[in-house]
């Protein structure tokens, strides 16, 4: 299958990347085995968990089940691209020591238990402060719940922190970032 | 130093000495017979096994075979214990090597980690003391003049840093350990060195934050699905249709459509491989629509589950177990009222997020490398070179950050790593398998369902005067490998009256400590049966039930906790009271109080005013539960709001207060709790998992819902360190079993009527309230 389809081009994270695998590929298997993009996980491979979750353009979707593709012309960024994605947005020199804001926030609130849904979690909270920099806690609830395909889980039970770590990445985005 | 130094019952010896570097390191002297049976590889005495190495630069390393899952305890809590017994600085604590079985020494499994943290507690004191005789030798100084502080050992005028004294030296100590590597408890520290008083602790006690957080939310963390191998292969596996199926025949692989794919057969382990994970996944969708299975139905459905556990389960293979604290005869105690019921827990499944993943690499050589994610590698290990029927000094498991999964693999295997190995074995490539959603669901183990029947006896004054219950729970430590009985290849015994390790012993014991000590006449009795359906299923699967959290407690405490409030409202008092007239301990008459001040709780009896089981809009109440648990002690409070007319439950806010003894770091705790109790508010509202007669068919999230965070209540934690206590407090898990109870019972002051049940469904809730 690999290479009769020609190459899909595909900008991650801010790199023009060209992708070999068939056009119907799923971008999580092609961000994770073919361009080595690791800050996405699987977890259901069906839209209803939210582990995969990348930002297209400024807006969160599943990479589990969207093709490679659909992201043609728009911009991925997942996890792993969110410093660079602050530091653009403001305007920053590269500091590989620096986190994006809601980074910083989830290792201040210390948020995570075990983590894997966490990618997921921090990707659809950068969505909603970038659109709502002032959230409110039913805000922050709705976004996780009710905005995307379907609600964001932790099956850790990590919700309280996260709505810690929301407040605390508004702030930290509100004074400019992370120190 | 030529001749060993005795260190109150360990041996300190010096190899060489070295030009730079330097260490003082710890091994573990086995007794004969386990050295003798099995595991070189991780058990040579040297460095690299070493349970805490004190290195020349002042840094020190600990190895444990305990993993992290979330939970950090062993990236934060062990650094503090062990940095505290040795007195230096938490910073120095640079390294925790987890897990890793040819690099850790202990072995056992990533449960109880606060009580098996008194085996590195041990060795560190064990090397301060040896540090101390050392720094006697080298300074001249009597040894009781000398102490140690921040890593510097100073007395009589004159001082030295642990660095120093190490430097260029070869120094080994050697502490007495019992147990067997690879069996599920590992190696146990025998001796008793002197340990530091707790009234002199500096590092325990203040909040520490995970060194992992940052690693994992950057993404620079490798999880154990990230693990890639040269030339290594993607499978899916396609598992039986029911738990008790065998295949018949092997759908065709289209070679055309899916040129780099193959199929591979071992028993009834059918799986498809690929170079392209994509085109495995598709593959084995393809493969699986046509592959025939025979047909089995040897399971109750989960509507007749209960009614199953009542009059079909045989509960009379295992011998029952009586409760603790029994005394007198409840059943012959005149009663002015009693309270009689029974209560029902459907099975929950650990339903990580993450599905299982394993990435195994067998070489001709008869050696495999797993690359996983195990509560106990080394029991793994065991039961992987048992499949093998091969050596164990053949088998490495590596491990790495993975989803929670709460209990699932404590006994080693979660799912996926058999079947990497027996794949790796059968194409001379590495073979990551990856299960789908459906497989994480369908073939993995689940928390065992339960049944009690529970009696409470009034006297005149509405005291309890006899307390009787018969909790019925299928047994939970089946650690055998699924792939393994598929493949019809060796696996450890299936829970049974005897099973040739204890651990996975089959008899359930009261789990739930009996807290009521004001009680006169207490008769509790657990029982077990085999797991539903195994011994009909002709592979010998059925529903297999593992631990998960608070394994058998939580199955014991929802009904006592929920018929305690059902007790109290029938002797017209308030719950929170009632339990204060019947505790004696004094630390949960403290909690106790401190929960109606923290929760606001309103002291009356259930029902709540304007209680009501029917009409529009909306009812509210509040209940409460009590747990002792690993000597914390727990009370929790929840509120909530009920629609009466549709049955939906809206859980509004927790409160928990424990004593857990002595806190090690009060902002993991905090989290833990929190975390803890949600997902016990999840288990409460939503979870059951639902089967026919032959399969599981709870498959992904939309059938087997859990709490969202639209659904999260606010909660409010409250503890404080009770140095008195002398013990380490455990963290989450008594909160992860509290909220089912407490939001029941008040379910049970909001609407008058109890629900005996979880899920609180609306369904089950509207049925209940008719």
């Amino acid at each position: 299958m690999v290479g009769e389809f020609g190459v899909t081009k595909i900008v991650v994270n801010g790199q023009q990347r060209e992708v070999k695998a068939s056009p119907d590929t799923p971008l999580l298997y092609v961000l994770r085995n073919e361009l080595g993009v690791m800050g996405v996980k699987f977890g259901c491979g069906l839209a209803q968990c939210g582990a995969c979750s990348v930002l297209l353009g400024d807006e969160e979707v599943r990479a589990c089940v969207t093709p490679v593709a659909a992201v043609e012309g728009k911009p991925v960024t997942t996890v792993d691209g969110l410093p660079a994605r602050w530091a653009e947005k403001k305007g920053l020199a590269p500091d590989p020591q620096r986190l994006h804001p809601v980074q910083q926030a989830w290792v201040d609130e210390q948020v995570p238990q075990c983590g894997i849904c966490q990618f997921g979690m921090m990707i659809k909270v950068t969505e909603l402060l970038e659109a709502n920099p002032k959230p409110t806690d039913a805000d922050i609830r709705e976004a996780l719940t009710n905005s995307g395909p379907s609600p964001h889980l932790c099956r850790c039970g990590s919700y309280a922190a996260i709505l810690e770590g929301a407040h605390r990445a508004a702030k930290l985005m509100a004074e400019g970032g992370a120190a | 130093m030529s001749a060993p130094i005795d260190i109150h019952g360990a041996r300190l010896s010096r190899r060489a000495f070295i030009g730079t570097g330097g260490a003082l390191a710890v091994a573990v002297s086995l007794p004969v017979k386990a050295s003798a049976t099995t595991a070189p590889a991780s058990l040579d005495a040297a460095v690299p096994a070493s349970w805490i190495e004190l290195k020349a630069d002042g840094t020190v390393t600990i190895r444990t075979g305990k993993c992290d899952f979330g939970q950090s305890s062993v990236n934060t809590a062990y650094r503090q214990i062990v940095a505290e017994e040795l007195c230096v600085p938490l910073s120095a604590m640079t390294t925790v090597i987890t897990g890793d079985t040819d690099r850790t020494p202990d072995g056992g499994g990533t449960f109880w980690l606060l009580g098996y943290v008194q085996n590195l507690r041990k060795v560190a004191a064990y090397m301060r003391e040896a540090a101390l005789e050392l720094a006697a030798d080298k300074l001249r100084v009597d040894r009781k003049a000398l102490s140690v502080k921040d890593g510097v050992i100073s007395g009589g005028g004159k001082a030295i840093s642990y660095a120093d004294l190490v430097k260029g030296q070869d120094l080994k100590l050697t502490i007495a350990v019992e147990g067997e590597l690879t069996s599920p408890m590992g190696l146990t520290v025998k001796g008793e060195p002197p340990l530091k008083p707790v009234s002199e602790y500096t590092i325990i006690g203040k909040p520490s934050a995970n060194p992992m957080t940052r690693p994992k939310v950057s993404g620079e963390a490798v999880w154990v699905g990230d693990v890639k191998l040269p030339g290594m292969l993607h499978a899916r596996t396609i598992h039986p249709a029911t738990l008790g199926s065998k295949l018949v025949k092997a759908g065709k692989l289209d070679g055309a459509q899916y040129p780099g794919a193959r199929l591979v057969t071992i028993g009834n382990l059918l799986a498809v491989v690929s170079p392209d994970e994509w085109e495995a996944v598709q593959a084995a969708q393809a493969v699986a629509a046509e592959t025939q299975w025979s047909d089995w139905q040897g399971l109750p459905g989960h509507e007749g589950l209960a009614d199953h556990l009542r009059s079909k389960a045989d509960w009379t293979k295992f011998p029952s177990r009586d409760g603790a604290a029994n005394k007198g005869e409840p059943e012959k105690v005149p009663a002015v009222r009693e309270h009689k019921a029974s209560y029902f827990l459907p099975y929950h499944k650990h339903a990580p997020i993450g599905p299982m993943v394993t990435l195994a690499d067998y070489r001709p050589d008869g050696s495999v490398t797993l690359h996983t994610l195990s509560q106990n590698p080394q029991h793994l290990r065991h039961m992987i070179a048992k499949m093998l029927s091969g050596g164990e000094d053949k088998v490495v498991v590596r491990t790495y950050p993975g989803s929670g999964h709460y209990g699932r693999s404590n006994g080693g295997s979660a799912g996926s790593e058999d079947e990497a190995v027996l794949l790796s074995r059968e194409l001379g490539r590495p073979v990551r398998v990856q299960w789908m959603r459906a497989d994480e669901m369908q073939w993995t183990t689940q928390s065992s369902c339960a049944l009690a029947d529970i009696a409470i006896k009034l006297d005149k004054d509405g005291r309890i005067a006899g307390y009787g219950a018969e909790h019925r729970v299928p047994p939970m430590q089946d650690d055998r490998l699924v792939g393994a009985i598929l493949a019809g290849l060796p696996v450890i015994d299936s829970p049974a009256p005897v099973t040739k390790d204890p651990f996975q012993n089959g008899v359930n014991e009261m789990q739930d400590t009996w807290v009521y000590g004001n009680v006169p006449a207490v008769r509790e009795k657990a029982m077990s049966t085999w797991q539903i359906g195994e011994k009909e299923s002709p592979i010998a699967v059925g529903l297999r039930d593992h631990s998960m959290r608070t394994p058998i407690q939580f199955q014991q405490n929802f009904p006592r906790e929920l018929a305690m409030s059902e007790a109290a409202m029938l002797a017209g008092k308030d719950a929170l009271q009632f339990r204060l007239d019947h505790v004696t301990d004094p630390r949960f008459k403290a909690i106790i109080a401190k929960l109606r001040t923290e929760a606001g709780w309103d002291s009356r009896p259930s029902p709540a005013p304007g209680a009501r089981a029917s009409g529009k809009g909306v009812v509210k109440g509040r209940g409460m539960s009590i747990m002792l648990r690993d000597n914390g002690y727990w009370a929790c409070a929840a509120h909530v709001a009920v629609m009466p007319e549709t049955g939906e439950v809206k859980v509004e806010r927790m409160t928990m207060v424990a004593d857990v003894g002595i806190v090690i770091n009060p902002l993991q705790l905090r989290r833990q709790i929190q975390a803890g109790c949600l997902m016990g508010v999840s288990q409460a509202l939503h979870e059951e998992v639902s089967f026919d007669k032959g399969a599981i068919t709870a498959a992904d999230w939309a059938s087997y819902p859990i709490l969202t965070m639209a659904e999260a209540p606010d909660i409010k934690v409250v503890f404080e360190t009770n140095l008195a206590a002398g013990n380490y407090g455990q963290g989450s898990e008594s909160a992860n079993a509290l909220a089912g109870p407490a939001i029941a019972a008040a379910v049970l002051d909001a609407t008058g009527k109890p629900v005996r049940r979880l899920p609180l469904r609306p369904e089950y809730v509207k049925a209940a309230l008719a």
